[in-house]
């Protein structure tokens, strides 16, 4: 308790992250004044890592993944009024849309019947949070620390299963592995990240 | 009132990293507007897809990416002014489709979901998602009706969208995520004083049936009789 009182005099000690979420502002920007500068800085830094996060996927291209970058980045104009920084960070609602692109393409590339898109899919309202959950995405800080401390092995499927959106059946095929193996792994995974899941706590 | 069954972990991760089938996605979809705590675990899950995406190595896009990208916005622009993305659903109140979440009777293409006979207590209708492995579908038992006895060639959910019913090993109620595994017999009945909408997914639907099929259905020969 004395500790926190003695502060040393000439060295900054940040107790919070210095950086604000200058992404999440951005967005704001772009939902509620169209800001084409906004736009712009929100797209230099994230389309490059659309279409890299895209290009981990063993089965899309560097074309492809600009293709999707950029469809991706359009959808965010689009919807950017719908932004909320309460409930989410820029990167993970842009992951979200990137991921439902990511789903439509490979519908379209299997010539399923298309005229439904992945967003009638997932249901917009349910990105409502709890009270709880509030706090959590504060702290959201913390899954981006955990997914770094998982042990390399736990980390490559986790990593594949959101790089690639493959089942973990597919994954398990993939790294020649049994399913189950796959399975532990995400578990010990998400239990190292605090996810708690209701179905395992009965 | 709190939801009992839950999706196990593997279909979320699933669900938030983007690799379920059109049917199951729409299934934990609903299960989700029912239960809290998924919707919060669904959230801390897609964070993880978020972090990646913000750790991973950037790759350089063309030099005209971004004006390609303004323009298709300045021409979309346009093309919203006449034909508006689909509006959802005006659902009149007290009608059978508004008791179920938005989106569910956003998918069924009609205003009225369109039933078919399968028992005197029991109608079903097809919700079309574009699925070949699957089939989706809404049940509808009437108020104290159950359905036959049946048991299944593939996986079975089944999540609770209004009333309830109960079978030999429960009662389950609205946001309940019940899965059947091939195999398993089972006989629901809804409650007594309400019918009961479920929405149901049956995977591989299609098994080859009669004695000349089973021969050829290799899968058969590992069925215990």
């Amino acid at each position: 308790m004395i500790t926190s009182i003695i502060k040393p005099v000439n060295k900054v000690v940040p107790l919070v992250k210095p950086s604000p979420d200058e992404w999440s502002s951005l967005l704001e920007k772009v939902g509620v004044d169209k800001d084409r500068q906004a736009f712009s800085s929100l797209f230099e830094h994230f389309a490059p890592l659309l279409k890299g996060f895209l290009m981990k996927g063993s089965n899309i291209g560097p074309e492809l993944a600009e293709e999707l970058a950029q469809e991706t980045m359009i959808k965010v104009w689009r919807r950017a009024a719908s932004f909320q920084r309460a409930k989410s960070t820029a990167s993970t609602w842009i992951f979200t849309i990137a991921r439902n692109s990511r789903i439509d393409l490979y519908r379209r590339e299997s010539r399923k019947q298309v005229q439904l898109d992945a967003d009638d899919f997932y249901d917009q309202s349910i990105e409502n949070p709890s009270l709880v959950s509030l706090v959590q995405v504060r702290n959201k800080q913390t899954v981006l620390e955990h997914l770094k401390s998982l042990p390399r092995e736990q980390h490559e499927v986790v990593a594949k299963i959101y790089y690639e959106g493959k089942s973990h059946t597919e994954v398990a095929q993939e790294l020649s592995l049994p399913l189950g193996t796959v399975k532990s792994r995400i578990r010990l995974a998400l239990k190292r990240m605090s996810v708690r899941l209701a179905a395992e706590e009965i | 009132m709190s939801v009992q069954l839950h999706p196990d972990a593997d279909l979320l991760v699933e669900y938030s990293s983007g690799s379920l089938s059109p049917a199951m996605c729409v299934s934990v979809s609903a299960h989700l507007h029912f239960c809290d705590s998924c919707r919060d675990e669904n959230l801390r899950l897609t964070e993880i897809g978020g972090s990646l995406l913000s750790q991973v190595a950037p790759e350089i896009l063309s030099a005209s990416a971004l004006d390609n990208v303004f323009a298709k916005i300045d021409t979309e622009a346009a093309d919203d002014v006449l034909k508006p993305r689909t509006v959802s659903k005006q659902t009149t109140t007290g009608t059978e489709l508004s008791a179920l979440p938005e989106m569910i009777q956003n998918l069924i293409p009609t205003d009225e979901p369109n039933w078919r006979f399968l028992s005197p207590s029991l109608r079903a209708a097809a919700i079309p998602v574009g699925e070949d492995s699957c089939e989706l579908a809404l049940h509808k038992i009437k108020a104290g009706g159950s359905t036959p006895t049946h048991d299944h060639k593939g996986r079975e959910v089944v999540v609770v969208l209004k009333g309830s019913f109960s079978d030999e090993d429960g009662i389950y109620s609205e946001g309940d995520f019940i899965v059947h595994h091939p195999g398993e017999v089972h006989r629901p009945q809804a409650s007594q004083n309400e019918e009961c909408i479920c929405l149901s997914v049956l995977e591989a639907p299609l098994r080859l049936t009669g004695t000349f099929h089973r021969f050829l259905n290799p899968l058969f020969s590992f069925n215990p009789q």
